[in-house]
């Protein structure tokens, strides 16, 4: 995946940030408008079934992706959210990286 | 009746029959609960995302059935007091299969209304054909 600085995942997306420090806004921010995963492939349902698709949506950490980065929208993400608590509970996904 | 999803581990070295032996006696609690087993889904061996009761592998077993609310307790009860089960997840899944159901008839419908439209525009191309071809071979008809 992409390198982490701040450990905080940064999505492709996001990457081109012109911001230089030495000041004057020269780059604009080009940032490509993120759109619902869920809502453009109009899935139905997010089960905690499906691990494969549910692992695209944690860091590394096992954390849960914002919707900041991802890009999901807030219904989505909430069933999202769900989906991935009750994997973790049933050892389909990890609460933290093994050791 | 409410339809409910429940997935369970069993111990990696448990023996088949076993495991079958168990999936019978669910079933018959679910039975005996009042309710009935629609699907009994066996996903194999899987690594385990952590490790329980020092064991990294564990055989998954997904049962959906339907049965009324209270025979669940006794469902869960049983699970918890088997030794065969490293963990488990009950799930409530009929209010999911009814919005999924209900989402499915919209789509339907707004498929239906599509197609409508579009097969209203077909039958209006030969009319505006008809406005035009009446036109054009009146006027060699005149001269």
């Amino acid at each position: 995946m992409v390198e982490q600085r701040s450990g905080r995942p940064v999505s492709a997306s996001q990457q081109p940030t012109g911001t230089d420090k030495a000041g004057m806004a020269k780059k604009q921010y080009f940032r490509r408008k993120k759109m619902c995963r869920f809502c453009m492939e109009k899935v139905d349902d997010i089960s905690y079934k499906e691990v494969r698709m549910l692992n695209a949506f944690i860091t590394e950490r096992g954390k849960i992706v914002p919707r900041r980065l991802s890009g999901v929208c807030a219904p989505h993400q909430k069933r999202l959210a769900q989906a991935i608590k009750q994997a973790r509970s049933i050892a389909l996904l990890p609460f933290s990286p093994e050791i | 009746m409410r339809i409910y999803e429940e997935l369970f581990i069993v111990r990696p070295d448990a023996s088949e029959e076993e495991s079958e032996a168990f999936v019978e006696q669910i079933r018959q609690v679910i039975v005996q609960g009042g309710g009935a087993v629609d699907k009994v889904d066996k996903w194999g061996l899987r690594k385990l995302a952590y490790r329980i009761d020092r064991r990294d592998e564990g055989f998954y077993i997904l049962i959906q059935f339907s049965c009324p609310p209270g025979a669940v307790k006794e469902l869960e009860r049983r699970l918890r007091v088997s030794d065969l089960v490293l963990k488990f997840l009950t799930v409530r899944i009929d209010e999911k299969l009814k919005r999924l159901e209900k989402r499915k008839k919209q789509r339907e419908k707004r498929a239906r209304r599509k197609p409508a439209p579009a097969a209203a525009a077909a039958p209006g191309h030969p009319v505006a054909e008809e406005m035009i071809a009446p036109a054009v071979p009146g006027q060699p008809d005149k001269e």
